[in-house]
């Protein structure tokens, strides 16, 4: 608040010098603003253009703008199926993950905002730690719980495993969304009628939908993004996600840029998509579970 | 609201309370399960394997600390452990004035902001694979976009392997990481700065508080629990993230860029499971600290 603009703010209005500092504060404001926004925006426009461009003229010719623009490497990459497959893989995970993780934290949620018995607060404790341990402590061994299982390499495992880090996420960003609809709402619902379990459904849940987009969004992003427990996990090429199979693309001999830069622009565009369309709602979610202010 | 309040008689079969509470536990169970299930034995395994010499195909015998008594010994863990310091420090801070400043600039009255707002959250919406590689792609002596840069502009006609020597990788990873990780500091900053009430500015300017002086006393205060918990969190993930140097460097050159998690990775890797739960158990009293303290903060604003 304290900012350029403000300061000028508090000087007298209509004296030049104000006007000046004023104008000088939105000038700067301005050209570092620009300059933030070039350097986010450059790597991805790398992306973009490297994965447009010639495999030759990558090597040999750099340039800032493609001298021939081609679809070259989108085929390359999407020829054999391999890739086309991981694409599906992580689709089919990560609705999975976000369908489950959804409606069970939404029960857990609820119920811990809503009652009052004996372990609430060991609960509430539990589902942050589970938030805060991670995943590099737990491969290893989920590695061989799987095996044990019989779930190594297989996506039901990853499924699994991945609701290590949504469940506890979910849980906690909806707690803070089901506090914020009115408990009256739902005993009155009651009162006409409905069961508790109805009050949830009927009431509680459609109040906090942008809560559970936020959150249905954050798991589908933290599971298509996982790469950890895929490369530990998985080890026949059937059951590769996609950021594993653009792993294994940079660990060849020959580091095929463009079409690995192919791979990343069609990973990211439902992510994109997603960021386009709620973007409002991730970042209350954001601000009001994970970092609540 | 207490529990004797809801007294619904359908089913006389259990008391009004001892039905909601069974509700109650019935809904988050299947959470609390899995978690136990997927987290807690998981941890507490991973403790016990790291004084197992267990390997791949058999079940360990306990050997005590001889696991980390071996790691200690190797310099590739003293590297890591200096590497994963170096990056948690380095990154929070770049990202603490990065998006502490950008948060500023964006709150300000500015025609557009929205727009600047949404651009600058881009690295994060991007998943991490893809801007890890993306910048791996950058980085490259040879069709990278950051060499062709910096020999255009003049800065320097010399092409530089930036991930491939030992005195630009680390710093190479840190860049990409603040790029990617900013835009989380820069919008729980934002939507702290837009919680500030407006009546401490007033009341900072009717004594007479020049804007340095508001900045300082009424802001950066107002902002602080919203920084030590971003700060906590950033820790824990950057200590123990994996993408950022896997994909980037895989730890090289010569462990030049070497953290806990990447080096875990290749204990498994060879199958020496012990060794590679030692690892990251190594981490764990640090890390515990960081979580507690951060538990407690999150917990405290909850209620």
């Amino acid at each position: 608040m304290a900012t350029l603009a403000e300061a000028s703010a508090a000087v007298p209005a209509g004296s030049a010098s104000a006007r000046r500092r004023y104008i000088t504060g939105r000038i700067i404001s301005y050209a570092l603003l620009g300059l933030a926004v070039l350097l986010v925006l450059f790597p991805i426009y790398w992306m973009i253009i490297t994965s447009l461009k010639l495999p030759r003229e990558i090597l040999r010719v750099p340039s800032l703008w493609p001298k021939v623009f081609t679809l070259d490497n989108f085929n390359k990459l999407l020829a054999d199926g391999d890739f086309l497959l991981a694409i599906r893989n992580s689709a089919i995970v990560a609705s999975t993950v976000t369908v489950i993780s959804v409606i069970i934290s939404s029960f857990a949620a609820y119920s811990m905002v809503r009652f009052r018995y004996r372990f609430r607060g060991v609960f509430g404790r539990l589902i942050l730690f589970a938030y805060l341990t991670p995943g590099s402590l737990l491969f290893i061994p989920l590695s061989i719980v799987m095996a044990q299982l019989k779930l190594g390499n297989s996506l039901q495992g990853l499924i699994l495993v991945y609701l290590t880090f949504s469940l506890p996420l979910s849980t906690w960003l909806l707690q803070g969304y089901f506090r914020g609809v009115p408990r009256e709402l739902e005993e009155q619902g009651m009162i006409d009628g409905l069961t508790r379990f109805g009050a949830l459904i009927r009431i509680t849940l459609p109040l906090s939908a942008p809560g559970l987009a936020a959150v249905a969004i954050f798991t589908f992003t933290g599971a298509w993004n996982e790469l950890l427990f895929a490369l530990v996990l998985t080890t026949s090429e059937s059951v590769r996600t996609a950021p594993l199979a653009l792993n294994y693309l940079i660990t060849s001999d020959v580091l095929p840029w463009g079409p690995l830069m192919a791979g990343a622009v069609i990973s990211s565009v439902p992510l994109m998509i997603l960021y386009f369309v709620a973007q409002r709602f991730m970042v209350a979610g954001m601000s009001e579970g994970a970092v609540k202010g | 609201m207490s529990l004797a309040a809801d007294t619904p008689t359908r089913r006389p079969w259990l008391s009004g309370s001892a039905r909601v509470k069974l509700f109650a536990y019935l809904l988050v169970a299947p959470v609390i399960l899995l978690i136990l299930g997927l987290v807690a034995y998981p941890f507490l395994f991973a403790i016990w394997v790291s004084f197992t010499d267990m390997v791949v195909g058999s079940v360990g015998n306990f050997v005590g600390f001889k696991n980390f008594e071996y790691l200690a010994k190797t310099a590739t863990f003293w590297s890591a452990i200096w590497n994963t310091i170096t990056i948690v420090l380095v990154s929070d801070v770049l990202k603490l004035v990065i998006g502490l400043g950008l948060a500023l600039l964006v709150h300000q009255n500015l025609p557009g902001r929205g727009i600047f707002r949404s651009f600058l959250m881009l690295p994060w919406a991007m998943p991490a694979f893809v801007a890890f590689l993306t910048w791996r792609v950058l980085y490259q002596p040879i069709g990278g976009g950051i060499n062709l840069i910096l020999t255009q502009l003049g800065i320097t006609d010399q092409i530089i392997d930036f991930l491939g020597q030992r005195s630009t990788a680390m710093g190479s990873v840190i860049v990409a990481s603040v790029w990617r990780g900013f835009p989380f500091w820069f919008v729980s900053i934002l939507a702290a700065l837009q919680s500030v009430p407006k009546e401490l500015y007033e009341a900072a300017i009717v004594d007479g508080a020049n804007a340095w002086q508001r900045f300082w006393n009424v802001t950066i205060p107002s902002l602080m629990p919203v920084i030590i918990v971003t700060t906590l969190l950033s820790s824990i993930w950057t200590a123990n993230g994996f993408e950022h140097v896997w994909l980037l460097t895989a730890g090289g050159p010569s462990d030049a860029t070497m953290v806990f998690p990447v080096l875990a990775y290749y204990g498994m890797q060879t199958q020496r499971i012990g060794e590679a739960a030692a690892v990251s158990v190594y981490m764990l009293p640090v890390l515990a600290i960081l979580v507690i303290f951060a538990t407690s903060l999150m917990m405290r604003r909850e209620e």
